[in-house]
C-alpha cells in the first residue's frame, strides 16, 4: 500500500506520453523499411466454396507489379496458424477452398501502394460457390455440444429441481451481437530477410506467440524470427493471434528479396482477423420469497467457424458471481461460415454476464426489492462452486461508494416514474467481475550508477505497461522514476506472455520486481558498476516449466478461478443513468458512476483511464456496437468505421470511476488483480436495466436502438 | 476519382464469367491458354500507365519537393515519401480522424486530400508542434490528462484540438464535444481529452 516514500499507487503521467503526443512513438507500420514494396490483400467475395481460377493477366499488366501469390503458386509455401482452440483453424492460400467472405484468396505485390492497390483490383476470380450459412437459425448451421475439457461446466446441488420448486422464477432468453474490435491502428505487417533470418514489423500482443507462430508456418527455426511491436495502437484481443496474413508477407519478402509491407483496409480487418461472436442465452434464476437465489441455470450458445471450436464460456464466472446451492451450466457452439472469432474485451464476460446482471434486475423487481439489495442478500462469502475462500471481495463496498456518489437514495423504482420534459430518466445498476489471472514472464534489469533500463517483451497496448514498468523498478532500486527507461515490444528481450485477460500487470511487475531483488542482492553483496540481471516469475501453481511455454509462444496462466488456494476475482458495481426521449425514442446516457476493487493499483492515473475506457465501451457495447450481416451472403455490411456504431466524443457521458482502496495477500504477492477487462463487464446490463427502469420495456436483446423504443 | 478499394468483393460476374459462358465447354485452363495472347491485348488497353506529378509541399516550415504517382494521398505523401510517420491511418475513408493535419492553417483529413492538390501550400503535421524539448500547450495537456491510451489516434486529435481552439469551437464542453466528435479514439479517452482542451486553451490564449 501507498505511503509517503512510496512511488506505487501514486498516480503518474505516461513516461511514454511525450514520444505519443509528440508523434514519435513508433508503431510497426512505422519503422523505416528501406526498398519496401508493398502487399495489398485480394479478399473472397463469397463465404462458401471453391476458388475455381484467377484471370491474373490484367492485374499483372498493372506498371509496378512484382508478384503475385495464390494457391497456385505459393500454397504449400506455409501452413496455417495454430488455432488458439479446440478444432481446426480455416485456411487461406493453403488451397482454393473458401471457408467465409472476405478470406485472403491472393496477394498483390508492386513497385508501390498505389499499383498494389490497383491490381489487386484488376485481378478476376472464377468461383464454385455453395450456399453460406450466415449465424443462429441459417439453414444448415450446426449446432454441438461444448464438451469440457479447455473450459468446466460448473454444476452443484439439483437445479432443475430447486427451479421448480422456486416461489419466484426468471426464465428468459437474451441475444449479444456480432462485435469487432476495430482498434484505431489497422491490421498491418512488414517483413524482410536478412538471409535465412526473418524481421517482421507488427501490432501485437504477444510477440513470442507471433514469432514461433510464424516460425512453425514456415517451418524454419524460432530462433531465426524476430518481431518488434514497441507500439500498439490499440489491439482489445485482436492482435493476440496470429493471422494468416503474416506467414505470405514473409512468403512473398523472402520471393522478391525485398521487405514487403501490408497495410491491410479497414473492411479487410473485419475478415482477416477475428471478432466477438454473437451469442445467445437461456437463464434461469429461482428465489425464495425473501429474494434468496436457490437456482441458477445458465446455458450459453456462440457462433464459430466451420472448423474451429473457439468459445468462451463466460458461465464460469456467471456460476459463481451470487450465493447459490444451485447451479448448472453449459455451452453449445454453433458453426457456420463465417471467420474464426477470438478474444475481444472482457471476452466471456461482457456476453454471459449480460443476461445475468439483466436476471437480476428482473427477479428485483418480481421480488419488488432493490436491486442492490439483491445483490447484498446473495453476495457469496465464498466461491459458491468448489467453496474455496475469496482472494477477497469488495463487491458490496464498490455498490455501496457508487450509489452514494451517484446518489441511488433518490431513485424512484417505480418505471417511467422519473421524467425531465420530453426526457424519461432511468437509472441502473449491475455488477461488475473479471477473474484476476496471472502468467509466467521474464525481464531483465539493467543498473548503471542511477540510471536503470528494463526490458521485456511484453506489450503497452495503451494499458501504461511502460509506465508501471518504471515504476515497479524505481520502486525496487529506490531510484526516481525519471531515471528508469523501459524497453518493450521485441523478442530480443525476455519473454513475456500474451498481453491479454487482464494479466499483464501483474506478470510484468512480479518479473520486474524479481529481477531488481537480484541486482539488489547483488549491491548489498557491495557490487559496483554495471550490474545486469535477468529474472522469471512462475506465479504460484504452475510448474517451471510454464516458463518454457511463454518462451515457445505457447499459453501458461494462472487464471482467478481454478486455482488450488482461493478464488480470485476483481469486482466491481456500475451505476448509470439513460435518458430516453417520449417522442422520439432516442436514448442518451448522460452520466455513469462505476466503482472498482483490484487490489494494488500501480498507477492510479491510467488505471483510471483503463476502467473510463472500458466503461464507455460498454455502453457501445449496449447501445452502439454490432457487426451486422448480410444473411444470404453470410458477409459484413457496415464494414467501415461509418457504419460500424462506436462512440464518438460528444457520446461519452460525464463519468466517475471510484477506486476502492482493497489489499490483497492472496491473490499474488504484489496484490496485483488487474483492471483492462472489468470496466466492461456488466455495464451493457446496467444500461438495460436504467432502460426498463426509464421506460418500462425490457429489452434483452443487443444492442438496444430507437426501434426498441418506438 | 475514387479511393475505394474494395470493389473487386462485390463483382459477382466477372468478365470471364461472361467470357466462359460464351465459348462454353472447353476447359477454364485450355482457353486461358490459347487465348492469353488476346487478353494480353485487352489488359494493356485496359491498364493505363501511372502518371506522376510534381509536388511541392512545404512541410512544417521546410520546403519540399517530390515527384508522386497523381494518386498518392497527403498522408501517404507525408508517411511513405517525407518519412513523417506521426499522422495516422486508421481508415483511409476520412472516417475515423487519425490522419488530420493543418493545411494552410485549417485542419484537413490527409487521407481524403490528393497530395497534388496541397501542391504549393503549407502543411502542419504532429512532428512540428513542440518547439524543441517544449511541448505545445495542448501537447502537455493531453500528458497531464492522460488524454490518451494506445495513442493512434492522438496526433490527430492534438492537431484537431489545436484548430478547434483556434476557431473559437472550444469556448464551452459542449462546443469541444461537437467539434472534437471527428476524431475517433476507440480507447474512449474523451473525457479526458475534453480535459486537457480546458487546461491548453487557457494557455494558448495566454501564450
Amino acid at each position: 500500500m501507498a505511503d509517503d516514500t512510496s512511488i506505487i499507487g501514486k498516480a503518474r503521467p505516461r513516461i511514454d506520453g511525450p514520444a505519443k503526443v509528440t508523434g514519435a512513438a513508433r508503431y510497426p507500420s512505422d519503422e523505416p523499411a528501406p526498398g519496401a514494396v508493398w502487399a495489398f490483400l485480394v479478399t473472397s467475395a463469397i463465404a462458401r466454396g471453391k476458388v475455381k481460377s484467377f484471370d491474373l493477366d490484367e492485374a499483372k499488366a498493372v506498371p509496378g507489379v512484382l508478384d503475385i501469390l495464390t494457391h497456385w503458386n505459393v500454397g504449400g509455401d506455409a501452413k496455417p496458424p495454430a488455432p488458439t482452440s479446440k478444432g481446426k483453424p480455416t485456411t487461406t492460400l493453403e488451397s482454393d477452398r473458401i471457408w467465409h467472405d472476405g478470406q485472403i484468396i491472393a496477394v498483390v505485390v508492386a513497385e508501390t501502394y498505389e499499383a498494389a492497390r490497383e491490381a489487386a483490383n484488376r485481378v478476376h476470380v472464377d468461383y464454385d460457390e455453395e450456399k453460406p450459412s450466415a449465424t443462429f437459425g441459417s439453414p444448415g448451421a450446426q449446432e454441438e455440444k461444448r464438451e469440457p475439457g479447455d473450459h468446466e461446466d460448473p454444476k452443484i446441488g439439483d437445479p432443475e429441481k430447486a427451479f421448480g420448486a422456486a416461489p419466484v422464477k426468471i426464465d428468459q432468453r437474451y441475444e449479444t451481437p456480432t462485435q469487432h474490435h476495430n482498434p484505431m491502428e489497422l491490421f498491418t505487417t512488414t517483413c524482410f530477410w536478412q538471409g535465412d533470418k526473418l524481421t517482421i514489423y507488427e501490432p501485437s500482443q504477444f510477440v513470442y506467440g507471433l514469432k514461433n507462430n510464424v516460425a512453425k508456418q514456415l517451418g524454419i527455426d524460432p530462433a531465426k524470427v524476430t518481431v518488434v511491436s514497441r507500439f500498439t495502437g490499440g489491439a482489445f484481443g485482436s492482435k493476440g493471434g496470429t493471422t494468416a496474413r503474416t506467414a505470405w508477407i514473409a512468403v512473398a519478402a523472402r520471393r522478391l528479396k525485398r521487405p514487403v509491407k501490408l497495410v491491410a483496409t479497414r473492411d479487410q480487418g473485419f475478415t482477416i482477423a477475428t471478432y466477438r461472436a454473437e451469442t445467445r442465452h437461456r437463464l434461469r434464476l429461482g428465489a425464495d420469497a425473501n429474494g434468496r437465489l436457490t437456482a441458477l441455470i445458465h446455458e450459453g450458445w456462440e457462433l464459430t467457424s466451420r472448423p474451429s471450436q473457439y468459445n468462451v464460456s463466460g458461465t464460469e464466472s456467471t456460476a459463481r458471481i451470487y450465493a447459490c446451492p444451485n447451479v448448472e451450466t453449459a455451452v453449445n457452439l454453433v458453426h457456420a461460415d463465417r471467420n474464426t472469432p477470438g478474444f475481444m474485451r472482457a471476452p466471456p464476460d461482457t456476453p454471459y454476464m449480460f443476461p445475468l446482471e439483466s436476471a437480476m434486475d428482473e427477479l428485483a423487481y418480481a421480488l419488488k426489492m432493490d436491486p442492490v439489495e439483491l445483490r447484498r442478500l446473495n453476495d457469496a462469502p465464498k466461491d459458491p462452486i468448489n467453496g474455496l475462500p475469496w482472494s477477497s471481495r469488495s463487491l458490496m463496498k464498490c455498490y455501496d461508494a457508487a450509489a452514494e456518489r451517484f446518489g441511488w437514495k433518490q431513485r424512484n423504482p417505480v418505471p417511467g416514474a422519473m421524467r425531465d420534459g420530453d426526457w424519461k430518466i432511468g437509472w441502473g445498476c449491475a455488477t461488475a467481475a473479471y477473474p484476476s489471472n496471472i502468467a509466467p514472464c521474464g525481464a531483465t534489469v539493467r543498473l548503471d550508477g542511477d540510471k536503470a533500463s528494463i526490458g521485456l517483451a511484453g506489450q503497452d497496448l495503451g494499458t501504461g505497461a511502460y509506465t508501471v514498468i518504471a515504476m515497479t523498478a524505481a520502486q525496487a532500486l529506490k531510484l526516481p522514476v525519471e531515471n528508469v527507461s523501459v524497453e518493450l515490444g521485441h523478442t530480443d528481450l525476455p519473454a513475456a506472455s500474451l498481453a491479454a485477460g487482464s494479466s499483464h500487470t501483474a506478470s510484468i511487475c512480479h518479473a520486474v520486481a524479481a529481477a531488481c531483488d537480484k541486482v539488489n542482492a547483488k549491491r548489498a553483496q557491495g557490487e559496483t558498476g554495471v550490474i545486469e540481471e535477468t529474472a522469471a516469475n512462475v506465479p504460484n501453481g504452475l510448474p517451471d516449466s510454464a516458463m518454457d511455454k511463454i518462451n515457445h509462444g505457447q499459453m501458461a496462466i494462472s487464471r482467478g478461478f481454478g486455482r488450488k488456494d482461493c478464488t480470485a476475482y476483481a469486482f466491481g458495481a456500475h451505476f448509470i443513468e439513460v435518458r430516453v426521449h417520449g417522442r422520439t425514442g432516442e436514448i442518451r446516457t448522460p452520466r455513469m458512476v462505476s466503482a472498482f476493487a483490484s487490489g494494488t493499483i500501480i498507477n492510479p492515473l491510467t488505471a483510471y483511464s483503463q476502467y473510463m475506457g472500458g466503461m464507455i465501451w460498454g455502453i457501445s457495447a449496449a447501445l452502439f456496437e454490432k457487426t451486422e450481416i448480410d444473411l444470404r451472403a453470410a458477409r459484413y455490411t457496415n464494414d467501415n468505421l461509418a457504419d460500424y456504431l462506436i462512440p464518438v466524443n460528444a457520446d461519452a457521458p460525464e463519468i466517475d470511476v471510484l477506486l476502492v482502496p482493497e489489499e490483497d495477500n492472496a491473490v499474488n504477492p504484489m496484490g496485483i488483480k488487474g483492471i483492462g477487462e472489468i470496466g466492461i463487464v456488466g455495464v451493457n446490463a446496467a444500461v438495460a436495466n436504467a432502460v426498463f427502469h426509464a421506460t418500462g420495456r425490457r429489452i434483452r436483446r443487443l444492442p438496444i436502438r430507437i426501434e426498441d423504443m418506438v | 476519382m475514387t479511393f475505394t478499394v474494395t470493389p473487386l468483393r462485390r463483382w459477382r460476374i466477372t468478365r470471364r464469367k461472361l467470357l466462359k459462358g460464351g465459348m462454353g465447354l472447353l476447359a477454364a485452363g485450355a482457353w486461358a491458354r490459347f487465348f492469353g495472347f488476346f487478353r494480353h491485348a485487352r489488359a494493356a488497353e485496359t491498364v493505363r500507365p501511372p502518371s506522376t506529378i510534381t509536388t511541392r509541399l512545404r512541410i512544417n516550415g521546410r520546403d519540399n519537393t517530390f515527384k508522386l504517382d497523381s494518386r498518392v494521398t497527403l498522408l501517404d505523401a507525408l508517411r511513405e515519401h517525407a518519412g513523417l510517420t506521426g499522422s495516422k491511418k486508421g481508415c483511409d475513408h476520412g472516417q475515423c480522424g487519425a490522419c488530420t493535419v493543418h493545411v494552410n492553417g485549417r485542419r484537413v483529413l490527409s487521407c481524403l486530400t490528393l497530395a497534388a492538390t496541397a501542391d504549393g501550400k503549407d502543411v502542419a503535421t504532429i512532428e512540428g508542434l513542440a518547439e524543441g524539448k517544449k511541448l505545445h500547450p495542448v501537447q502537455q495537456a493531453f500528458v497531464d490528462h492522460d488524454a490518451f491510451q494506445c495513442g493512434y489516434c492522438t496526433p490527430g486529435q492534438i492537431m484537431s484540438a489545436v484548430a478547434c481552439i483556434k476557431e473559437k469551437h472550444a469556448e464551452t464542453d459542449a462546443d469541444i464535444r461537437e467539434y472534437m466528435s471527428g476524431n475517433l479514439c476507440r480507447c474512449a479517452a474523451y473525457p479526458k481529452i475534453v480535459a486537457a482542451i480546458k487546461q491548453a486553451r487557457g494557455a494558448t490564449e495566454r501564450g
